[in-house]
């Protein structure tokens, strides 16, 4: 035990928890993308590497790799857009309204995420509020649901409380001071941000970013819904072969996929968060 | 003194901020010379800070006029004010070195990078931080990160150098030292400043002038003696140095009371109750009182004494006052203790007399002195 005592007991109920429920379940998993997948849903007993080969051979799940990659990214590029400001004004705003804000900004969470993509789905539909709004003022509308752009924009506001809420942990840093003190020395507002505000709540930024992406990533229902099975995703594609055709080898062969996609992306944020440190901190 | 006689460098013309019905800045007009030190004191809450504020155009004035060598500043963004302001928390760039931050103001004047070097070496020459250059803020001393500040503030060569309350947050012998500095480097470099403080010694200590403020109003703009010799109000005697008050009257026939003592006074003249302010180490305690015009003399009995080192305070019961006295002390010296009678003496001009204030426009001070 060293000079921690017991106290690395008591991390053992969390390593008991993980090992039953996450890595006995990932071991299985990766089990079974070695077996033969049985028409109806049955399982083989022998070893093949059938379903890794095909999969890999197959253009199809790499296009939809790229796409889903691509998709995520874009995803989680709108959600920091749209999060930034807001948060920005939530950390400004005076402490009587700051908590109410933030629990205005996590409130949708309080709604399942597929309640919230029906809503979509009747505010996006062809006789819902944004095409009316848009043949309202004249604008002939582009067709909302059923395709990407529903799905990019159901993902984003379904997203965008982790996107805030990251944000808002990562502006400890700021001070409104210190954009007063950029300011006495000659800097433009736009400087400001770019030389002052912006390094210093890259953390937020970067934390923000890659819980969106995962988030992105892994979800299913509101890309199913709001693509209408005509957006082809890696979680879709998951969830047709666990749950729809019953090819559980290949389900299980995509959900290693999508953990390595998890994987690099912890990477690549470790690699940039700790840039990231070394140069503001 | 002389900087007085120089041309008013920035003025402030009727300068008001309004937050709804508070007025925290009400009317002020003020004019600071070219190469001055202008100090604004007062308590928290007296609008000093946000005159600097105003004047530094990181809030924009309510009415009024600020003028900087002639030319009307009021209307500008803080970024093309060309005014360098040391905050209370410094403010550094936590981001960037001590160089990156000295550089930012350079940068944004467009300054040539190797001229930017040397004016950035320069300015670390100046506040003897040479050697930290590479360091980041949080690895320097809160007395360090002061100097950093400064410097960063005057590296731009600045019209006006604003400073609000830039010691605070330093212990009591780093601010003395501070204190000293800024005032070196102030004057060395002949700037124009505006120095905000609640300190009283500090604002006595380095400012040319000093402006004494009290809930958005001037109360008395004059030189450290001025302020502290000839007090405006019963407001400015009390918040600058210690000062006792007590409670006294004027007759119709012009004779000051305290109790039943006759004093000579210097001040309000007018008959009805009057506020009369001493301030504790003018008063003398001594067996063979002067005697004549000119001086005051009383007896009392000691009600307290205590010592402190360099100086003895007494407390003396004079009549319905108490007065408090204090000395320097010295090898030898008899000091009376509590019961003692003993004889007071001090000057008529160090006797200050106010028109009584109405009651609860001033808080009743504890023990008849105000704090230091």
């Amino acid at each position: 035990m060293g000079r921690f005592g017991l106290l690395p007991l008591l991390v053992l109920p969390a390593v008991a928890v993980n090992l039953l429920t996450f890595l006995w379940p990932m071991l299985n998993l990766a089990g079974l993308s070695f077996r033969e997948g049985m028409p109806g849903g049955g399982i083989g007993t022998d070893f093949t590497m059938a379903t890794w080969r095909d999969l890999l051979a197959d253009e199809f799940y790499l296009e939809i790799l790229l796409r889903s990659v691509g998709v995520s990214l874009t995803i989680t590029g709108f959600a920091l857009l749209a999060g930034y400001p807001l948060a920005f004004f939530v950390h400004r705003s005076d402490a009587r309204w700051r908590n109410l804000l933030v629990v205005a900004c996590i409130s949708p969470l309080l709604i399942s995420a597929v309640v919230r993509t029906y809503g979509w789905l009747v505010i996006l539909g062809d006789r819902g509020f944004a095409p009316s709004l848009l043949r309202g003022i004249g604008i002939d509308p582009p067709r909302l649901v059923f395709n990407m752009t529903g799905v990019i924009i159901g993902l984003v506001e379904i997203l965008m409380p982790y996107m805030i809420l990251s944000l808002l942990a990562g502006f400890g840093k700021l001070n409104q001071t210190l954009e007063e003190a950029a300011a006495s020395l000659g800097a433009p507002p736009l400087t400001v941000f770019w030389r002052i505000v912006l390094p210093l709540t890259l953390p937020g930024i970067l934390l923000g970013c890659l819980l969106t992406f995962v988030l992105t990533i892994s979800s299913f229902i509101t890309p199913k819904l709001l693509g209408g099975g005509r957006v082809l995703l890696l979680a879709t594609e998951i969830y047709d072969n666990a749950i729809v055709t019953l090819n559980w080898p290949l389900a299980a062969a995509l959900s290693l996929i999508a953990l390595g996609v998890f994987g690099a992306a912890m990477v690549v944020y470790g690699r940039i968060a700790r840039a990231a440190e070394r140069a503001i901190a | 003194m002389a900087a007085e006689a120089a041309p008013p460098h920035l003025e402030l013309h009727g300068l008001e901020k309004r937050f709804g019905a508070t007025r925290a800045v009400q009317a002020l007009s003020l004019s600071v010379g070219k190469g001055e030190l202008i100090g604004l004191l007062g308590p928290s809450g007296c609008g000093k800070t946000t005159t600097l504020r105003m004047i530094g155009g990181l809030m924009p004035a309510t009415d009024g006029r600020i003028i900087v060598a002639g030319r009307d500043v009021t209307a500008l963004p803080p970024h093309r004010r060309d005014m360098g302001i040391v905050f209370q928390n410094y403010a550094l760039f936590p981001h960037m070195d001590v160089a990156q931050n000295l550089s930012f103001g350079l940068e944004m004047r467009k300054i040539p990078a190797d001229e930017r070097q040397q004016r950035v070496q320069r300015a670390l020459a100046m506040v003897r931080l040479e050697a930290f250059a590479a360091r980041k803020p949080r690895e320097l001393s809160g007395g360090q990160q002061q100097r950093v500040a400064l410097a960063r503030a005057l590296v731009i060569e600045p019209s006006i150098l604003l400073l609000d309350e830039p010691l605070s947050n330093l212990d009591a012998n780093l601010r003395e030292e501070m204190r000293n500095e800024i005032r070196d480097i102030q004057q060395r470099l002949g700037i124009t400043a505006v120095f905000v403080t609640h300190d009283q010694a500090e604002a006595l200590a380095i400012c040319d002038r000093i402006a004494v403020m009290r809930a958005g109003v001037l109360e008395q703009l004059g030189t450290p003696f001025e302020i502290y010799e000839r007090p405006a109000n019963e407001f400015v005697a009390g918040f600058v140095g210690r000062v006792n008050r007590a409670a006294g009257h004027r007759g119709a026939d012009g004779r000051l009371l305290l109790g039943d003592v006759v004093l000579q006074g210097t001040g309000h003249a007018g008959a009805g109750p009057v506020t009369i302010m001493i301030r504790p180490h003018r008063i003398r305690l001594t067996d063979t009182p002067p005697e004549g015009i000119g001086w005051n003399s009383a007896t009392g009995t000691v009600t307290r004494r205590t010592f402190v080192g360099d100086l003895l305070s007494i407390e003396v019961a004079l009549g319905p006052a108490s007065l408090l006295v204090e000395q320097h002390t010295f090898a030898g010296a008899v000091v009376a203790g509590p019961g003692d009678a003993v004889r007071l003496a001090w000057r008529a001009e160090d006797t200050l007399v106010f028109p009584a204030s109405p009651a609860g426009v001033f808080p009743a001070p504890p023990a008849g002195v105000f704090p230091a």
